[in-house]
């Protein structure tokens, strides 16, 4: 019965300064870094904050898992920045950067390419850090202190336990089919799967409402919670000064007309061209990698 | 004489869509204290019968219900589950479809949690909790990780927590080696008799039911057939038969041997007395 969450992105147990922060403090950091990262067009600003994040990692010891959790950053990496050199996302005119025959490439959209990359990045790498040093219900229980209503928290946390349990139901079920001599591997095994698998989860959701309603679920009263979550002055601390640089920084950018300093610099058209094909040869090589996989079994 | 704590006037009960009742004019009292365990093939009506006790029947699983059921003093059909969560606690028979929480402690404290304890409260009750259950050191595990046995504690657990005057473990068992069953009874006769909590079990263990018991109500397609002492009952072998009914090894040899002519005296239904009577019987012929 033994099974381990097998969530791409989940707690890493450890006793670090980063697990130790209170959840409320990283909330604040997180949400302030989004608010900046797209409050700005800053990409020096963008860059600092992505590595910033990133050295948060080795001192919390998640830098793999880390890591890990950032290969999702690869297809959408490449290919944002391969489309933007073809279209970007400004006004017209564009400045052409290499020409062949009627495929123009062009080097304005690189500057709004990184910019959104920048943003991705610096949310995903600090949201990242979050989770893996957090324990989800440490996590919950500082939520339903910010008035998060209590029902949506527990369906949150919910959806977190449901999410291994039902991998594990799907492996069983294809199994049993395997061994009745159906495709036991590939997309065309899995899609039988699916009515046993949601038909066994409308059955095991119905049994869980009557369990946690006999425990007293969904009563009016005053609820307490055995997780005590503490707030050091540390963690006031840390989360003041967060608050204050990065809704300071997003101020200062919205005023400065998000601070756009595109003008500064200039990419040679060569390197747009070879970015540009470099992008593209990681993005379409990462969709045969996908096809490969998915006919291969 | 006290109130019965649980009382059913001639309930009877279909489930919405279907035509056959489960429960058919069931009256019922059971005193405060008392550890009763309910027998029946599958589909007689035990868990239904359980159901009503803590009001999933008739206000969470829609149906048509005649008479009615109170559980100290209240009628259930007025209340929700969760209030009647105070009264009764109830197991079910798969425990991992009740885990929700991330660990074994949390598990616990839901319930308590649900009702408003304080956190020094639960800061006792919790490990206390864990302890009865003989799960301690198991407080920060996730309640998905552990065996079968573990996890139909932890569901023992977590209702115990609230301190309910009604215990109802429907099949609490099914997932338990031998072990694990004997000490799921053993602390639910435990909590019978040293917290006079009132024990409700479904169960198809007869050897269990005839060790623990003081009352077993049999059950047969949604009607009370037999009740009384397990004595009574399992001293009915050829009547339990017809209903696809065992009765334990022990009174099965008495009833074998006593339709020979060989057997006297009152049916035990327990192995001790069995060898008791069966010793004294050898010696005699031997003497």
């Amino acid at each position: 019965m033994s099974m381990q969450a097998a969530l791409p992105v989940a707690l890493i147990p450890g006793n670090s300064i980063i697990h130790r922060i209170n959840p409320i403090t990283k909330i604040v950091w997180v949400v302030g870094y989004i608010v900046l990262a797209f409050a700005t067009q800053n990409i020096i600003i963008l860059g600092v904050m992505a590595v910033f994040a990133f050295m948060l990692a080795p001192i919390a010891g998640i830098t793999r898992p880390l890591l890990k959790g950032m290969l999702i950053l690869v297809p959408i990496g490449s290919s944002l920045i391969a489309l933007q050199i073809i279209a970007p996302a400004v006004e017209k005119p564009w400045t052409p950067a290499w020409e062949l025959g009627g495929f123009v490439i062009y080097t304005d959209g690189l500057y709004y390419g990184l910019v959104l990359l920048g943003r991705i990045v610096a949310s995903l790498i600090i949201a990242l850090v979050m989770v893996m040093t957090t324990h989800p219900s440490d996590l919950f229980t500082s939520l339903a202190k910010l008035k998060m209503p209590y029902i949506l928290n527990f369906m949150s946390s919910m959806t977190l336990q449901l999410i291994p349990v039902f991998q594990r139901e799907f492996g069983i079920i294809m199994s049993a089919q395997k061994s009745r001599g159906m495709k036991g591997s590939g997309f065309a095994a899995v899609l039988p799967s699916f009515v046993p698998v949601f038909v066994g989860a409308i059955e095991r959701v119905q049994q869980l409402a009557i369990s946690l309603e006999s425990r007293g679920f969904g009563s009016d009263g005053h609820k307490t919670s055995y997780r005590q979550v503490r707030a050091r002055p540390l963690d006031w601390i840390i989360g003041v000064l967060g608050f204050v640089v990065l809704i300071g920084l997003s101020v200062i950018s919205i005023l400065k007309g998000l601070w756009n300093i595109s003008a500064l610099i200039t990419f040679p058209g060569p390197f747009v061209a070879g970015l540009f094909f470099v992008c593209a040869a990681v993005f379409v090589g990462f969709l045969v990698l996908i096809a490969v996989f998915s006919f291969k079994k | 004489m006290p109130d019965p704590i649980i009382r059913f006037e001639n309930v009877t009960f279909s489930y919405a869509g279907t035509d056959e009742p489960a429960l058919h004019d069931i009256s019922l009292e059971i005193m405060p204290g008392e550890y009763v365990a309910i027998l029946g093939l599958n589909g007689a009506g035990k868990t239904t019968l359980g159901l009503c006790v803590n009001g999933v029947v008739p206000t969470m699983l829609a149906g048509d219900l005649e008479g009615s059921v109170t559980v100290g003093g209240l009628d259930v059909a007025d209340y929700p589950v969760r209030e009647m969560a105070k009264l009764v606690g109830m197991v079910f028979d798969n425990p991992e479809f009740q885990m929700s929480q991330m660990s074994a402690e949390e598990e616990v404290a839901l319930g308590l949690e649900n009702a408003g304890t304080p956190y020094e409260d639960m800061k006792r009750i919790i490990p206390e909790t864990l302890k009865l259950v003989g799960l301690e050191g198991f407080e920060s595990r996730s309640p998905l990780g552990l065996s079968g046995g573990q996890q139909q504690r932890l569901a023992i657990a977590a209702v115990l927590a609230m301190h309910p005057k009604v215990l109802i473990m429907d099949e609490p068992t099914s997932n338990l080696d031998p072990i694990g069953k004997q000490e799921v009874f053993d602390m639910a006769a435990k909590l019978n008799r040293e917290n006079g909590m009132t024990v409700i079990v479904i169960e198809h263990e007869v050897e269990v039911m005839a060790r623990y018991a003081d009352r077993v109500i049999v059950l047969d397609h949604g009607r009370i057939i037999m009740n009384g002492t397990p004595q009574e009952i399992f001293g009915r072998a050829e009547e339990l038969a017809t209903l696809g009914l065992r009765v334990p090894e022990a009174a099965a040899i008495a009833a074998i041997l006593s339709a020979r002519g060989l057997w006297k005296g009152p049916v035990p239904i327990t192995t001790e007395p069995a060898v008791e009577a069966i010793t004294e019987l050898l010696g005699a012929k031997n003497g």
